[in-house]
Order: C-alpha cells, then sequence, then structure tokens
C-alpha cells in the first residue's frame, strides 16, 4: 500500500467517528426542537419499565436479606451467572443479526463500499452502532436490576464505579462473537440457503429440546425427592454458567467482589472480560478484513439475478379466509403476508422461537405429576399463558411494530392508492392479528390438554389469548403508525429504537394487567381451593370483563392515534 | 486507464456479464449503453469494486480491483443511479465528509468544496439537512461531491434523472471539463442525445455481452445504417435478438 492511502486509512478510524458525532448531534437537534411529547413519552415510559424491573428485584433481593436465606450469596451468584449467560445469547443473536442488516443489506454501505474506506473500518463503524442497539434493552433491564441488588445489600461505592466498566466490556464479547459467526455464515453458507438455515435451524431445536428434556428431568427429581443430591444434579445442569471459562461467571465475580468492596478480587475477572471482548474484536476486525467485501459480492450476487414467484396456495387460502373483510383490505393483507413469506429471515426467527416455547410446554408436563398438589398444575398452566403472551408481545414487537416504517420511501405507493388510508392500519391489523391468534390459541390448547386442565381453564384461556392477541396487535400497528421511522430499513433497528422500546414497554404491561384480569383470579384460587367458591365468580367474572374492556382500548386507542397521524402523512 | 478482460459475472447460474474485454484510456468519454438488464449496472459495480468478477480481471489506473481495490478507489469517483447522502447531514458536511474520506487537507477541500459548491449553485440549501433536498438538489449535491477530490475515473450511472434541463446542460459542460483535463468517464446512461453529443467512443452491452463498440461512426458501419445513434441502437440490440432466437431454433 502507498503511503499515502496507508495515511489515508489511519484517518478513517477519525473520520467515522466523526460521522457518527455529527449524525447523532443532528438528529438530537431535530428531536429535541420538534418532538418534546414523543420524547417525554418514551422517557417516562423508559422509567417506569426501569422503575418496575428494579422494584421487583428490590423485593426479591429484600426476600433473600430480610428471610436470612442460608447462602444468599451463593444463591444471588447463581442468578447473575444465569442473568447475563441469558443475557450473551441475547447479545449475540441480537448483535449478528443487526450486524448483518447494517453491514449487507443497507444503502449506506453500499456507498461506503464504493470509496476507498477500508473494509475493517466500515465494520468497526457498524459495529458500534450495532451494539449499541442491541445493548439498549440490556441497559434498560440490567441495570435496575444491579442496583437494586447495590441497594439491597448496601454495597460498597465501589460496585456503582466498577458496574460501567464491566457492562461496557462485556457487551464487546457476545457482540463480536455474533459479528464473526454473521461474516462466517455469509461466507461459507451453501448457495442454497434455505435449506442450511432450515438444517440448522432443526440442529438447533434437536440440541435445544434435549438440553431442556435433560434440566426438566433434573427438576422433576429434584421436586419429588427434594433431597440435596437431586438439588445438586440439577445445578450440576447449570455448570457450565459457573465454569471459570465462562464470561457470564466472570461479570458475577467482578460484581460480587465490588460489592464486597474487595478491589484486588475484581482486578482478575475486569482484566479478563476486557481483553476476551477486545481480543474478539479484533478478531472479529480481522475477519472483517479478509471476508466482509468477498461476502458482499456473495450476498449480492449469490442467488439467481430475477427469480420467478408466482402465486401461492397460501395466498389464495388466506383470501378465501379473510371473506368477511372488504376486498382492498384483504389484498393489503395478502401483499404483507407475502413480504413475510419470502422473508426466511422473518419466518425462521418465528419458527425457531416457538419451537422452543411448543418444546418448554411440552416438557412443562415433567413437573407436573398426579401425586402433585393441585397449586402446581394451576402455577404451571398460568405460567405456560404468560410465556404465550411474552411470545407474541416479542413477535409484535419485532414483526408488526416496524412494518408501517417499512414501507418506507416506498409509502406513496400506498399513499397514493384509491383507498383510504385507515385500510392500511387495518390491514396490518388484521395480519397481525390473524397470525396470532391461529399460532397462540393452537399452543394454548396443547398446553391445557397436556395438563388436563378443566373446561372453565380452556374457556378462560381461549378468550384470554385472543383479547392479548387483538390488543397486541393493535398497540403494535398503532403505535408503529404513530411513532413510524421511514428512513430506517432495518427492522431490527426499529423495534430496537425508542419507539420499539416504548411498544415493548406498553406490550408487556398490557400483557401483565389483561392476564391479572383475565386468567390470575381463576388460577389463584383454585391454588388455595379444591374448586372456585360461588363468592368469588363475580370477582371473576368482573375481571374478564375488565380484561376485555382492556383489549377494546389496547386495539382502538393505538390504532385510533395510528389512523390520524397516517391521514395527516405527507410524503 | 480502466481495463477489464475477460471478464464474466453469474448471479447463481444466471450470467449477467460474458466474457467482457474493454480498454478505455485517459482523457477519454466512453459511453455505456444498453437494454434494462443488459449487464451495465453490474459492469460498473464491478469496476468500482463493489462486486467482484466471476472470472476475468479488472484494473483502474493500472491496480487489480480485487487485490489494490482500497488503493485503485482513491482514483475513482461513482455516481450511482440511486444516490446515496445522510439524511442527518448538511450538504456541507456531507462535502467535508468526502473530502476527509479522500485524504485532502483542511485548506484546500474548504477550497475546493466553495468552488464547487458555487459551480453547482448549492449555497441556498448547502446548509439544510439533506432529509429536505429534492430528487435535483440531491443529484447536483452528489455530483459535487463526486468532483471534489478531483478523480481520475469518474463512473456516472444514468445522471440526468430528476435534472432541469439547465442542470443538465450545466452537467454536460462538466463531464466535457472533466474529459478536458485528462479525467476518464465511464457514462452508463439511456439519454442517447447526450452520448451522440459528448462521447467519444461508445460501448453497447446487451445480454451480458458487448455487441458492439467504436465511435458512432464504427457503430453506423457496423450496423449498416446511416441513422442516429437511436436508430443504431435500436439495429443493433435488434439483430442480437433475432441472432440468439435463429441459434436457439437450430
Amino acid at each position: 500500500m502507498s503511503a499515502t492511502a496507508s495515511l489515508l486509512t489511519e484517518r478513517q478510524n477519525w473520520l467515522f467517528q466523526r460521522l457518527r458525532w455529527r449524525l447523532l448531534n443532528n438528529s438530537c437537534r431535530q428531536f429535541f426542537a420538534s418532538s418534546r411529547i414523543r420524547l417525554v413519552s418514551i422517557i417516562l415510559c423508559s422509567l417506569m419499565v426501569a422503575g418496575a424491573v428494579g422494584g421487583a428485584s428490590w423485593e426479591g433481593f429484600s426476600l433473600l436479606a430480610v428471610n436470612r436465606i442460608p447462602f444468599a450469596g451463593g444463591i444471588i451468584g447463581i442468578l447473575f451467572d444465569f442473568l447475563f449467560l441469558s443475557l450473551s445469547v441475547m447479545l449475540f443473536f441480537s448483535g449478528g443479526i443487526i450486524i448483518y442488516g447494517s453491514l449487507f443489506s443497507s444503502s449506506e454501505t453500499a456507498f461506503l463500499l464504493s470509496m476507498p474506506a477500508r473494509a475493517d473500518r466500515i465494520f468497526a463503524y457498524k459495529f458500534q452502532t450495532a451494539t449499541a442497539f442491541s445493548s439498549w434493552a440490556f441497559i434498560l433491564l440490567g441495570c435496575p436490576i444491579l442496583f437494586a441488588y447495590g441497594l439491597v445489600y448496601s454495597v460498597s461505592w465501589y460496585f456503582y464505579l466498577v458496574l460501567p466498566v464491566v457492562l461496557l466490556g462485556f457487551v464487546l464479547l457476545p457482540g463480536s462473537l455474533g459479528s464473526i459467526a454473521c461474516l462466517l455464515l455469509v461466507n461459507l453458507l451453501p448457495q442454497r440457503r434455505k435449506q442450511a438455515l432450515t438444517v440448522f435451524a432443526v440442529l438447533f431445536l434437536v440440541f435445544i429440546g434435549w438440553r431442556a428434556a435433560v434440566i426438566a428431568m433434573a427438576a422433576r427429581d429434584s421436586l419429588n425427592s427434594g433431597n440435596r443430591d437431586s438439588l445438586q444434579n440439577l445445578f450440576a445442569q447449570f455448570e457450565f454458567a459457573r465454569s471459570p471459562f465462562a464470561p457470564s461467571h466472570w461479570m458475577t465475580q467482578s460484581l460480587q467482589a465490588a460489592a464486597r468492596g474487595d478491589p484486588q478480587s475484581v482486578t482478575l475477572p475486569v482484566a479478563l472480560i476486557w481483553s476476551n471482548g477486545l481480543f474478539a474484536y479484533l478478531l472479529a476486525a480481522v475477519s472483517a478484513r479478509y471476508l466482509y467485501r468477498r461476502g458482499y459480492n456473495r450476498i449480492a450476487t449469490g442467488t439467481e439475478l430475477r427469480k420467478r414467484y408466482g402465486g401461492h396456495w397460501l395466498d389464495k387460502t388466506a383470501m378465501s379466509a379473510l371473506r368477511f373483510l372488504d376486498k382492498p383490505t384483504r389484498l393489503l393483507f395478502v401483499k404483507d403476508f407475502r413480504t413475510f413469506r419470502r422473508d426466511p429471515v422473518q419466518w425462521a426467527q418465528i419458527l425457531i422461537f416457538s419451537g422452543l416455547v411448543l418444546l418448554y410446554i411440552l416438557n412443562s408436563r415433567q413437573f407436573y405429576r398426579e401425586d402433585f398438589p393441585e397449586r402446581f398444575r394451576q402455577g404451571i398452566s398460568l405460567m405456560n399463558l404468560a410465556a404465550m403472551a411474552m411470545l407474541m408481545c416479542a413477535f409484535m414487537g419485532r414483526f408488526i411494530y416496524p412494518m408501517i416504517s417499512l414501507e418506507g420511501k416506498k409509502f406513496w405507493v400506498l399513499g397514493l392508492l384509491p383507498i383510504s388510508r385507515d385500510r392500511l392500519i387495518w390491514g396490518k391489523f388484521f395480519f397481525a392479528a390473524s397470525g396470532a391468534i391461529v399460532i397462540a390459541e393452537v399452543m394454548t390448547l396443547i398446553s391445557d390438554l397436556i395438563l388436563a386442565m378443566q373446561p372453565v381453564a380452556i374457556v378462560i384461556h381461549v378468550v384470554t389469548i385472543a383479547v392479548l392477541a387483538l390488543g397486541l396487535s393493535g398497540l403494535s400497528v398503532g403505535l408503529g403508525a404513530w411513532l413510524a421511522n421511514f428512513r430506517e430499513t432495518d427492522p431490527s433497528k426499529i423495534a430496537v429504537g425508542m419507539g420499539g422500546t416504548l411498544n415493548l414497554v406498553a406490550g408487556l404491561l398490557f400483557l401483565v394487567l389483561t392476564i391479572g384480569l383475565m386468567a390470575g383470579p381463576y388460577h389463584i384460587i383454585l391454588m388455595f381451593r379444591d374448586e372456585v367458591p360461588e363468592k368469588f365468580i363475580p370477582a371473576i367474572i368482573g375481571g374478564i370483563l375488565l380484561g376485555l374492556a382492556l383489549g377494546f382500548c389496547a386495539v382502538t386507542i393505538p390504532i385510533r392515534v395510528g389512523i390520524r397521524t397516517l391521514r395527516t402523512m405527507e410524503f | 486507464m480502466i481495463e477489464l478482460s475477460n471478464v464474466s459475472k453469474r448471479y447463481g447460474t444466471k450470467v449477467a456479464v460474458e466474457d467482457l474485454n474493454l480498454q478505455i484510456q485517459p482523457g477519454e468519454l466512453f459511453a455505456f449503453l444498453g437494454p434494462n438488464g443488459a449487464g451495465k449496472t453490474t459492469t460498473i459495480k464491478m469496476i468500482c469494486g463493489l462486486l467482484f468478477p466471476t472470472s476475468g480481471t479488472i484494473r483502474v489506473g493500472g491496480l487489480d480491483m480485487r487485490t489494490q481495490g482500497d488503493q485503485a478507489r482513491l482514483l475513482i469517483s461513482y455516481l450511482p443511479d440511486v444516490p446515496y447522502l445522510y439524511e442527518k447531514l448538511t450538504g456541507r458536511e456531507f462535502l467535508q465528509f468526502i473530502a476527509d474520506m479522500y485524504g485532502l487537507d483542511r485548506a484546500t477541500a474548504l477550497q475546493k468544496m466553495d468552488e464547487v459548491i458555487a459551480q453547482f449553485e448549492l449555497d441556498d440549501f448547502v446548509d439544510d439537512l439533506t432529509e429536505r433536498y429534492s430528487h435535483g438538489m440531491r443529484q447536483r449535491t452528489v455530483f459535487t461531491s463526486a468532483l471534489l477530490h478531483n478523480p481520475k475515473v469518474l463512473i456516472v450511472d444514468e445522471p440526468t434523472v430528476g435534472l432541469d434541463p439547465a442542470s443538465v446542460r450545466k452537467l454536460k459542460n462538466i463531464l466535457l471539463d472533466q474529459v478536458r483535463t485528462g479525467t476518464t468517464v465511464f457514462l452508463s446512461t439511456h439519454s442517447l442525445d447526450i452520448v451522440q453529443e459528448l462521447a467519444t467512443r461508445i460501448g453497447i452491452i446487451h445480454r451480458g455481452r458487448l455487441i458492439g463498440c467504436g465511435s458512432l461512426e464504427s457503430l453506423r458501419t457496423q450496423a449498416s445504417l446511416d441513422g442516429s445513434l437511436e436508430e443504431v441502437f435500436l439495429k443493433l440490440t435488434d439483430e442480437t435478438v433475432e441472432d440468439t432466437q435463429a441459434v436457439t431454433q437450430t
């Protein structure tokens, strides 16, 4: 490389930092000047979530502290290990997915690649953005838990000093590994990607299923016998999270040492977190230097130039099944459905996570036996319902909320159609609600039948899931239109942005309230009584009616706000 | 300045460009014509190093695009048919970013920026965020940025879309000025009148193959037609279709 070229590439790091700063600065200035109400609502909602998570954690830690439970430090250590392990997995996948979108399907990177920008510099620039996006929820949800721990145990001031240092170092490792996995997949995956991804998803499900079955067996043995050995066996199933080589364990070690005010014991795990994180980042940057342009070329030209798509029986079935809707709404529905099914990234994620929840539901039978008290069955059933609701909430946030934003600069096509803009919203609402109702009702019925629930419980669950599916769809579609971001083309970034987080928070609040009102009273009563006493029946019915009213509000209010925004939208 | 040797490019099993050989000299305005889907944009993307040829080599300024791409791109300015601008930067900030990317020192960058801003008459809007720009304003800003670092090779894909007649006239003059100063211009367009007026040499690509290359006169001779470029172009591309059909039938 010539001296000039070498000098230029050295300056690129600084150049990209300045670009980021300018973009951020201009966006913030514009945002503060034009959308104060939106900003205040987002901050308030974020504070509410952080407060709720912090409050729940405070209660949990207080329980351990006040009751002087033996080995509380050990239990907290295990909880922290799981927390950081699950966050690592989440950051690995979300980092990998976001970096894929940023590097391979964004018009900005095509622009940068046509300039003398070095591949690893572009990667570094996009990696920082991807990491910030993927760890946004981690900070919002993780920090209140750790602050609650610090406050309950009156930890040393040192803890609060170490906290940001380890958190920052921690996000580097899974994010870098996710990026390396993304680069390798793009470069090494066979040309027949759909088939390869299906094989990968099936293998992944089989592995997770096997692990879940082993853990469920250990948990059942532990619950049955209640002796120390079986409990030890259950803990042994999670030993990998406590391994001295596990980054999640380094996090736990460093935070617990900091909480004790033991700076010497903090040094090693913090050094391990940072050195491994930086090494993984370096490895990712070097991989990008050699693989990024090659991968870009492969993604751009790996498939047929023009692929023929025809009508599909699924589209025709959807058209026939939705005869109760008017034709324009049905056509809009089928348009969204086509877009969805032709994007394997979207349906593969739904397939994997639905498969995981199904495995969990099937395995949940392991926790319940005839000789167990009734309250176990009621508790597991309620938990399964909550798991279904969480799954729907996550799907709505990830796939439905970004839908209006993704119309992006093509919005004029829809905007100029000879149909009212209200129909655009209703079309998306029916698309979201119908998919969610079908999947969630089937899985809930499977769960109830496996647990041999009473017919009344099944009816309550079916109605609750329908209300949740409709309400969550209304929230995601309505807020998606209200907070539409037509400039972003990456759905994962839209989903984890400020508006997406607000939608997630609203969805979580809605599902907690709905389940609490509609299904909670029935199950809680049966946890303590053999049957529902007559005096409680009006309360159960009242809860269901309140839930229905809440569902009605969750559909109509956001949809109305969304429609109002779309009606006045210029494009 | 630009040299393509036996370049082929496949998308899966489909051939987008087949055995393309081209040599374009410094100071030449080479017009690249072809029907939709003929392989023009693929060729351009390969010359910029965005895509790699399946076989063959591409050299720009004597540098291999595959192995010395970063250095070669310092010589190139590429204006795609759908230009990219950072929506949250002002036009001036965008120009500054480009100047920095190509290593212009501060004083030169500022002087050059003032020059091109005046030349393209961007003063009225250059300090607004680019998200507020009309299509024509975006085109002018991107064109300005492309000339900022005095490229040796200017690759332009459909530059006249969305420009008013005065801007098109200005664009033609600027392209000619660039050629006069020794810049190689590789122009891909469907505006045959511009090509007829400006091009030193014309290449016609159809279904991935270069079916004609040379001055307008030599293309006329090849087509056995003494007409306009439009007539020559249509005749040559029609003939290719007929030839292909004949080969398929036999």
